[in-house]
């Protein structure tokens, strides 16, 4: 017979969803293998495929970056019993296991179940991980507790049924103040606490991303009270289920309904959503509002121990390319039971906190961490570089982006720019996912191959000078072997033309980029 | 070199330019291997843009572009011959055929809403007078495109009315007779005039030579071969002859059982007209000297031929007319055999010494070729080239010119003379073939997906054998909506070439991954002739050796899929369009 004629299009992950997503993952344990349907629907289960074939990788929803110390224990001993012992921190502070086999998912689950840690939701078109701001309960600049309204967001949304099958993948985060430490323009929605009339709030913008694509995201409204930030991130997400494309799957996130639809229309609907479901829109504002709190650090997280309104202080711990041996972990968890508040903090730079560390402490707990192997200074400097896991395990990457980080990281711990270190940071991304969100970094990196006269090269596209508002720009695309050079020839002229504590970005905007490719070329 | 500027391999170059049009030697390289059915087709058909434009439902369109390209898409989505479906890349790619390219050509044209118009003229009037002798499809083409350039066109034509072959060869139960009118008048409406009943003769060709600004002579080959069968006389018709009686309705009824001999298109015309002609039960057989494969017929013929039982016997040439004590007549035939190790079209014929076949005949119609009538170029032509005579003015095309072939053929042959007389009047080319590069906007939207490529084609519905002998019916019905759009989805679109810009590409493979079918590829290094057209690709297997990631448009099927998916934007989706570029002739 003829097959029948069919003249819908939807995307085959659409149909995949379609046909049902639940999996017995013990049956598939046992078979020892995963269809290509079976590993898309896997996602919905915060497992991915890895490179390497046979391999998965399970993601740990941690809402709004923190973890009991018991949890991270249970975490370090199912990483130790299934993982190969490695713990990944993740940009969007979540926790990653690699190497996972087919037959043990099933057990990794229920393990991690025992603690209260989850998996579910940690990827495929749901709501994922809602982040805030690491400093959330004690910031002195915050407007609000933004953990609580994330935390909260998480459970009303990955509860809601309805908000299951969504076209694409949904990022939420919050910020305490408009320092925007949980980098709210790069998301489908980010909230950021002000005060208005008094009252603290959030002012949201939707459609921002990363990805293939850039978007910074738009105004939805200067404020809204903070008790309707759950509703409007469920509005969102049924704005953005009902008018996201299933048809092209790599343009269905919600950045690409904001940038087709506009803004205004975006808005509308999120109201009528609003509506339909009796919220209240009392003391909404569309406009931009006056943030009336305490004016606040452009770069907060610079600080080492920062001193929270408790009186206690933070202090960090900083993961080179946010991997560590179960080991470390498990230690860096009783570190935080015994100095802590017996809570692990995870940020979106890939490494860990311990908060409420007395004044006193701080000394020593430092002390107890760098001999665990870790530094406790340099957060958000040029040595805190941010790299996704490349070729190591990643079947998308394009390039062995840990290669790179260990020559940056060499490079800019010399003494020669020890000066500098606090006026920019590194992202290196291995493929233009941009895992590691390359755009909006001082020196951002994005991973390709360049071709040779015969064959190519790994290689990187680099851009200068970004920011959460404002992408990098492009300085050009160097061969791995150069790329030390490159960053060198940048250092040393920032150096050369910087102006008084100037960031990196602030100095790439003042000189302009042409500047910057004119001294790199050796044009100037 | 600056620092950090790197030496890298030149990119694949299939074009000469990026947009607009291109002439180059590449250009219509690139175009003939993209779209392997156009460049089959004698007249260039551009193929996958009608069957695209008929998935959409917009048969004008189709219509449109057929008539621009071989000027009867009525008669030709009838009785062409079909090289295009040998050529189409389903034949390669697929186990399930071709697309059925004719059937839908035909789909398109009896489906047209609008009345359809005459193309626009290219030039002004020139002012130039041009007779062509003959209104067959060669010279009616030939006319077309000349008063498209603005010369005066006068066909003259000896029958009584228009279509040459196409009315007096081909029977009316392949080809309606109003179909052909209505394509004739398309040709008339655009200023050509059409002499019917005037015979030319040779003198009246010097005649026209010396009062005309050129000269065409399209009259076809109107000569039949002969062969003698002892005893036959009185019994035996040339095929020619036959099916213009019966084409005119001058012949009615034929005697008894009949043998037609010859294994070509009149042959098969001739049976199938004898049988819808012929006394009840009789038989009608075809006896041809060498083997079903050299047969003219296509296969849905072959299956009418089957269900109008007519009897093909092959291998057997015929030797005399016997008649048997009751009376009864007989085609005594010599056996032929095959040689060994030839097969088909290329069969090595050879007769079987003794061995002979005895078939029942009352009448024998021989069809085994015709010629031109030479008479015509009695004063003064010793050579011809392409087309041009020794004569200045003097012109020949179609069947006259290269011997009886298929209609398509000819139409192809009279367009193209049509550019020689153009250049010889004009003094120059003025026309030139090019190739047409679009830009798509659509996301590699082609409406394709995977699953057409695996679809079915479905049959061409034919008339009950029954009702094929009333009013001398057509019997191949016409696709219905359902089986055209099944057939127009299954084609690959071949006009729409996937490319990726080597310098914005970053090698992720992610396209490679999203590929339908082994169609993008790791290619360490690419071969090109002396025009710079790619003809050897050496595959990579490593990332270090990939230099460029190359979309094979060879196993292409048009999804669009790398076009989505690629991170950098680096693949573009071009449309070919094979153009007579006016400007490109100036």
């Amino acid at each position: 017979m003829p097959k029948k004629l069919t003249f819908q299009r939807r995307s085959e992950d659409e149909d995949i969803k379609a046909s049902g997503m639940y999996l017995d993952l013990d049956e598939l344990g046992k078979k020892g293998a995963m269809s290509a349907a079976d590993a898309s629907i896997a996602k919905w289960y915060g497992i991915y495929k890895s490179r390497q074939p046979g391999n998965h990788m399970a993601r740990i929803v941690i809402p709004g970056g923190v973890v009991t110390s018991e949890q991270a224990k249970n975490i370090a001993t199912v990483a130790e019993r299934y993982g190969q012992g490695i713990v990944n921190v993740t940009t969007r502070q979540a926790l990653q296991f690699h190497w996972l086999k087919v037959s043990n998912l099933s057990d990794v689950l229920r393990d991690l179940d025992e603690y209260g840690n989850s998996t579910k939701h940690g990827c495929g078109d749901v709501t994922r991980n809602v982040t805030a701001c690491p400093l959330a309960e004690t910031c002195p600049s915050r407007r609000l507790n933004a953990r609580k309204w994330a935390q909260k967001t998480s459970e009303v949304l990955g509860a809601a049924r309805d908000l299951d099958d969504l076209p694409r993948k949904f990022k939420i985060n919050y910020s305490g103040c408009s320092a925007d430490c949980a980098q709210p323009h790069i998301n489908c929605v980010g909230l950021s606490g002000v005060i208005h009339n008094g009252k603290p709030g959030f002012k949201v913008v939707i459609g921002g991303g990363m990805g293939w694509k850039a978007f910074v995201a738009q105004p939805l409204f200067g404020f809204i009270p903070e008790d309707s930030a759950v509703d409007v991130c469920r509005a969102v997400a049924i704005l953005f289920r009902e008018h996201g494309d299933r048809f092209n799957r790599a343009k269905s996130r919600l950045k690409f309904v904001v940038h087709r639809k506009g803004i205004d229309f975006c808005r509308e609907v999120v109201l009528e959503n609003l509506k339909a479901e009796g919220k209240s829109q009392d003391g909404f504002v569309v406009e931009s509002v006056l943030d009336e709190g305490a004016p606040f650090d452009e770069r907060p997280l610079l600080d080492d121990t920062p001193l929270g309104t408790d009186g206690l202080h933070t202090v960090r711990i900083i993961v080179p390319k946010g991997e560590l041996p179960f080991g470390r972990f498990y230690e860096l968890a009783k570190l935080a039971e015994q100095y802590g508040d017996q809570r692990l903090y995870t940020t979106n730079r890939q490494n860990l906190e311990i908060h409420g560390v007395a004044p006193h402490d701080v000394a020593e707990l430092s002390a107890a961490i760098n001999k665990a192997g870790y530094l406790t200074s340099g957060s958000f400097t040029l040595r805190d570089i941010v790299t996704c896991v490349g070729t190591t395990y990643c079947p998308k990457a394009v390039t062995e982006t840990r290669v790179l980080f260990d020559k940056i990281h060499r490079l800019v711990s010399s003494d020669r720019y020890a000066g500098i270190l606090s006026s920019g940071i590194i992202n290196i991304t291995g493929c233009p996912n941009s895992c590691s969100p390359y755009r909006i970094a001082d020196i951002g990196f994005r991973g390709m191959r360049i071709r040779e006269e015969e064959g190519s090269v790994e290689g990187y596209e680099v851009l200068l000078g970004g920011s959460q508002t404002s992408f990098g720009q492009k300085l050009g695309d160097f061969k791995l072997i150069d790329c030390e050079a490159v960053v060198s020839l940048v250092l040393d002229e920032f150096l050369r033309v910087r102006k008084d504590d100037e960031f990196l970005t602030q100095c790439v905007r003042r000189v302009g980029i042409e500047h910057f490719k004119g001294v790199v070329y050796g044009e100037v | 070199m600056a620092r950090f500027e790197y030496s890298k391999a030149a990119p694949p170059r299939e074009s000469s330019v990026t947009t607009g049009t291109g002439v180059t030697t590449l250009d219509l390289k690139t175009v003939a291997r993209a779209i392997p059915c156009q460049e089959a087709c004698p007249a260039k058909t551009n193929v996958p843009a009608y069957i695209e434009a008929i998935a959409r439902g917009a048969h004008d369109e189709a219509y449109r572009i057929n008539q621009q390209d071989n000027v009867f898409p009525g008669v030709l989505g009838r009785i062409c011959t079909r090289v295009c479906e040998d050529a189409c890349r389903h034949k390669w790619t697929n186990v399930e055929g071709p697309v059925q390219i004719c059937h839908l050509k035909r789909y398109a044209a009896d489906n047209i809403r609008e009345k359809q118009s005459a193309l626009p003229p290219w030039f002004d009037s020139s002012g130039k007078r041009v007779v062509v002798v003959g209104a067959g499809p060669a010279g009616l083409s030939a006319a077309r495109e000349l008063a498209r350039m603005g010369h005066a066109v006068t066909v003259v034509e000896r029958a009584p009315v228009a279509g040459g072959m196409l009315v007096d060869g081909i029977p009316a139960f392949r080809l309606p007779r109003d179909i052909i009118a209505a394509e004739i008048s398309l040709i008339e409406q655009g200023g050509v005039t059409i002499e019917t009943g005037r015979h030319v003769s040779a003198g009246d060709v010097a005649d026209f030579c010396d009062n005309y600004d050129a000269v065409l002579i399209a009259a076809g080959t109107t000569v039949t071969n002969q062969i003698s069968i002892p005893g036959a006389q009185g019994r035996m018709v040339s095929g020619l002859d036959f099916m213009r009686d019966y084409n005119r309705g001058e012949l009615t009824a034929v005697n008894g059982n009949v043998v037609v001999v010859g294994g070509g298109f009149t042959a098969v015309d001739c049976s199938r007209a004898a049988r819808r002609i012929g006394e009840p039960g009789a038989k009608v057989t075809i006896a041809y000297r060498r083997t079903e494969a050299s047969m003219a017929a296509d296969k849905n013929e072959f299956k009418a031929m089957a269900e109008e039982e007519i009897d093909i016997r092959t291998l057997l040439t015929p030797l005399r007319f016997e008649t048997d004590e009751t009376g009864a007549g007989h085609l005594v035939l010599q056996r032929n055999m095959v040689a060994d190790g030839t097969l088909g079209a290329k069969a090595v014929i050879a007769p079987i010494e003794g061995r002979e076949v005895r078939i029942p005949c009352d009448t024998i119609i021989t069809a085994i070729g015709q010629k031109r009538d030479a008479s015509l170029l009695t004063f003064g032509v010793d050579s011809e080239v392409d087309g041009r005579t020794s004569k200045p003015g003097l012109f020949v095309s179609g069947d006259f010119k290269g011997g009886s072939a298929d209609v398509v053929s000819a139409v192809a042959s009279g367009k193209d003379v049509a550019r020689l007389i153009d250049e010889y009047l004009m003094g120059k080319r003025r026309l030139m073939r090019g190739v047409r590069y679009v830009d798509t906007d659509c996301d590699g939207e082609t409406g394709r997906y995977r699953d057409h490529d695996i679809q079915w084609p479905l049959p061409m519905p034919m008339a009950d054998v029954a009702a094929r002998y009333r009013d001398n019916a057509e019997v191949e019905i016409g696709f219905t909506q359902l089986i055209a759009q099944n057939a127009a989805t299954r084609c690959y679109l071949c006009h729409y070439k996937f490319e990726i810009d080597q310098d914005k590409c970053i090698h992720c493979n992610w396209c490679i991954e999203a590929a339908p079918r082994d169609c993008i590829k790791k290619a360490a290094k690419i071969f090109y002739d002396d025009d710079g057209f790619p003809v050897k690709v050496f595959e990579a297997e490593r990332n270090q050796d990939a230099t460029f990631i190359y979309i094979d448009n060879d196993n292409c099927i048009r999804c669009g899929k790398c076009l989505r998916v690629c991170p950098t934007e680096a693949i573009k989706m071009r449309k070919l369009e094979t153009d007579d570029c006016v400007k490109c002739g100036e």
